[in-house]
């Protein structure tokens, strides 16, 4: 069964940019583009130990009449014929509840927030437990529509990480662009990471490694290229490391403007 | 130690013991927390009622009380609505279609949102009951606890069970009733592994609102005494109040259903049903509140009102409490059903002393009783927990008897004339009801993608019978999809019996071609069609293979022997 991406529909402007970017990521990884147009500004999301409840800004609600085929003709112009999800189920009568069995979500920065305010460097709440919580990846694409043409994974070593990498791998083969990885040790040893690689045989994945032993991490992904789709884990150390010494990819994602592949804890790669 | 070296390993031994434990006693220990903060919300609730009522004493007295209801369900629709974004609803329902379709997973907010909203209902003087808020608080704690926990659905089930019985029995100072609500109603299955972790839940929850509230009957009385011919009349009132609870669920759907269309917004709504109730108490005070004074006035015979005012406010309570409710007001309908059935109960007697001055009828109070339990079994189609919230609530265990049989009365004249009970009537209609071990809960646990049959040859529309026939040899299935040679969609389906009767005259192997004579009418199924759904469809259409179709792409077939091989190996799982 093909591969599924579910995309949260906008029908405004910058709607009409994140679901060009969704399209690109289907047609460029023989993804199957799944539409939702809401109805209502709410929806929940059952994962496997948590519900997240999704409070849509209003502008999600635009122009109902005109919705669907604004989506039909964006996925269109990519050569994508999208399916759209109608909600089955509903939480007290009027929630609709979204399935999460997608193999791919696209979220941008935020769902909550009006998309005015949605600058780089902010991640909503509601995205960051969906990332927490989902078995998938999720994308969050650029403000921005932009084609990226590479793949690079940021490796930190962590079990998410080694999930990002095999995701890289997988998406190298389906869209047969470079990958390329990258590192920052913070003064760790090298050979930590060569250890955790041999352990886990995603050597083949390491061609292209660079690795950074000096310089912060925010100067250093300036090696980043401005065109790839980023791959990375996200909260693999537990909540009480994450709020001692916060997230890497919070921190990432507010220095990269590319648009990226996020890994979560429970997401299976 | 450095904090990245001790936390996880904490979380780890912390997990191997959960892990480790024997599952019974990991359930009872965590039930033990999660009816600490059952009895907590149910003991909160109590406290908001108290301290809102006391604050508005002074304004009930004034020409303008009538509004306090709309303010109260006015703020209590905008808090739930637009402050914590939920759903509206008084939650129960929530609560069982978290039990039957999402492995007990309630929202954090819901551990409190309804405790505010129920109290500003409430104690504004809206017709509903404090039930319904706390037996979502308690659920969602338990539910969230087992999240802590990392519990697996089945547990989470039970402890969201824990939540709502600690809950109700911390309420209602009743125990019993509180297991048995949980899993008459919330659960919908007895099980000894659910059954003990419950029961410590009620019991804990209990305790923690004895210690605060005190222990004490809700609605003690001195001791019945019933005749034989007491009992017998005690028929005509399981009648007369299942006919209410019929009537209350009618014009409590009714109300949903018609003011939802009349008016918007959410809180406009509500503060017009508000204004409506607080009119109405502007002539009957008895159907304001929860009513649980008016309850204890009737059970000590203190009531004055004759026949025809107590019939009246019995009316009144039925109406308020669905324009309350119906309109978007937070709450439950245990106290009211409580009220009217109570009032309803001594209309009855009132009758009966009417129609036949010279024989010694019981007392108002035990026809109160029996037509509180009778109206509770009705309206909630839950005949044990009427009889045990009865009998715990006014520590009548003497006229047991007569609880049970206007109970079972009760409850068999309400599911004749209206089958589904309030609580599972929005659920029954979208097909959400799914208790274990049923046909539709085995059916939903089936997932078409599982079933998928992938070893089909498909052939193109252009294939002739000639070279169909090595296909056919080679392959063990019956059905061969056909597709566009261009662009791979599924266009329709050769059955062998198509192609047999061309099958022994060689002169036709050129000339039949498959896309002339394959089903295009066969029915498409998709990978994320209900499985009830899937089989309707086999039953109609005569089929017991259909193919499954994705975005024009044949998938594979699915067929109803693999279905009822799955079916058989779930019912087994959840049996066991």
């Amino acid at each position: 069964m093909e591969a599924q991406l579910i995309h949260v529909f906008r029908n405004t402007p910058f709607g009409r940019e994140t679901l060009l970017e969704s399209s690109y990521f289907c047609k460029t990884l023989g993804v199957e583009l799944v539409v939702y147009i809401p109805k209502t500004s709410k929806f929940l999301m059952y994962f496997e130990n948590d519900v997240v409840q999704v409070d849509l800004d209003r502008s999600y609600l635009t122009s109902p009449a005109s919705a669907r085929d604004h989506a039909a003709s964006i996925a269109q112009s990519a050569g994508l014929e999208p399916l759209f999800f109608e909600p089955k189920d509903f939480t007290a009568s009027t929630l609709p509840d979204i399935p999460t069995h997608f193999d791919y979500m696209c979220c941008p920065r935020s769902i909550v927030d009006l998309s005015s305010k949605i600058g780089l460097g902010y991640i909503g709440p509601r995205v960051r437990r969906i990332v927490q919580n989902a078995p998938f990846p999720v994308y969050i694409p650029n403000p921005v529509f932009k084609q990226w043409k590479s793949l690079a994974v940021l490796f930190g070593g962590s079990a998410n990480a080694v999930k990002a990498v095999r995701l890289g791998m997988t998406l190298r083969e389906l869209s047969g662009y470079p990958l390329q990885i990258f590192t920052q040790l913070d003064g760790d040893d090298r050979a930590k990471y060569d250890k955790v690689i041999e352990e886990r045989g995603i050597e083949e994945a390491f061609e292209k490694w660079t690795v950074f032993d000096s310089g912060k991490l925010k100067e250093n992904l300036y090696e980043v290229p401005h065109d790839a789709l980023v791959i990375m884990g996200a909260y693999g150390h537990g909540l009480i490391r994450q709020l001692a010494f916060g997230s890497k990819m919070e921190l990432i994602q507010t220095v990269l403007p590319n648009s990226m592949l996020i890994v979560g804890p429970y997401c299976t790669v | 130690m450095p904090l990245k070296m001790t936390v996880p390993s904490l979380r780890l031994f912390l997990l191997r013991i959960i892990r480790h434990m024997d599952e019974r006693l990991l359930l009872v220990i965590i039930a033990a927390l999660v009816g600490v903060g059952g009895g907590l919300a149910a003991v909160i609730l109590d406290r908001l009622l108290f301290g809102i009522h006391h604050a508005l004493r002074a304004m009930q007295c004034r020409w303008y009380a009538f509004l306090l209801p709309a303010c109260g369900a006015a703020l209590s629709s905008f808090f739930l609505g637009y402050i914590m974004k939920e759903g509206a609803g008084h939650g129960v329902p929530e609560v069982i279609y978290s039990v039957c379709k999402r492995g007990g997973l309630l929202r954090l907010r819901s551990s409190f949102s309804r405790l505010i909203s129920g109290a500003l209902t409430i104690a504004t003087g809206g017709s509903a009951g404090p039930e319904a808020p706390v037996v979502i608080s308690g659920a969602s704690v338990g539910s969230n606890i087992a999240k802590v926990f990392s519990l697996n659905d089945r547990q989470r089930v039970t402890m969201v069970g824990c939540g709502a019985a600690s809950a109700i029995s911390a309420i209602f100072n009743a125990p019993i009733a509180g297991m048995i609500f949980a899993v008459e109603v919330i659960l919908g299955e007895w099980t000894p592994i659910n059954l003990i972790p419950i029961a410590i839940a009620s019991v804990i929850g209990t305790e923690v609102s004895r210690l605060v509230e005190g222990n004490h009957i809700r609605f003690s009385h001195h001791q019945f005494h019933a005749s034989l011919l007491d009992i017998g009349a005690a028929v005509g009132i399981a009648v007369l109040a299942g006919l209410s609870s019929v009537l209350f669920t009618r014009l409590l759907n009714g109300t949903i259903r018609k003011s939802r269309d009349l008016v918007s917004p959410d809180w406009l709504r509500a503060a017009m049903g508000g204004a409506c109730v607080g009119i109405l108490g502007l002539f009957l005070a008895s159907v304001l509140g929860e009513g649980y004074d008016v309850v204890s006035t009737v059970m000590a015979n203190e009531y004055q009102s004759g026949l025809l005012l107590a019939a009246l406010a019995t009316l009144a309570k039925i109406l308020a409490t669905s324009i309350t409710i119906g309109t978007g007001g937070s709450g439950g309908i245990f106290a009211p059903c409580l009220v009217f059935g109570s009032l309803g109960g001594l209309a009855y007697q009132r009758g009966l002393v009417f129609l036949w001055p010279s024989i010694p009828w019981a007392e108002g109070g035990f026809f109160a009783m029996l037509g509180m339990a009778a109206v509770m079994s009705g309206t909630l189609q839950a005949p044990l927990t009427g009889i045990f919230l009865i009998v715990e609530v006014t520590g009548s265990y003497e006229v047991v008897l007569p609880l049970i049989l206007v109970s079972a009365v009760s409850a068999t004249l309400c599911h004749y004339m209206e089958p589904v009970s309030f609580y599972y009537r929005d659920l029954v209609s979208q097909g959400q009801l799914l208790r274990p071990r049923t046909d539709g809960r085995l059916l939903a646990d089936l997932n078409i993608s599982e079933l998928v049959e992938r070893d089909c040859v498909v052939v193109d529309e252009d294939t002739s019978l000639r070279e169909m026939i090595p296909v056919v040899r080679q392959s063990s299935r019956d059905y061969f999809p056909v597709e566009d040679s261009k662009t791979g969609n599924f266009l329709g389906l050769i059955r062998l019996d198509d192609i047999r009767p061309y099958l022994f005259n060689a002169d036709l192997h050129d000339a039949v071609i498959m896309g002339e004579i394959m089903d295009v009418t066969v029915p498409r199924v998709s990978p994320f069609d209900d499985m009830k759904h899937v089989l309707d469809l086999m039953d109609q259409t005569h089929r017991w293979s259909l193919p499954v179709v994705q975005g024009n792409k044949f998938l594979g077939m699915v067929s109803k022997a693999t279905i009822l091989d799955r079916y058989r190996k779930e019912l087994i799982v959840q049996t066991y």
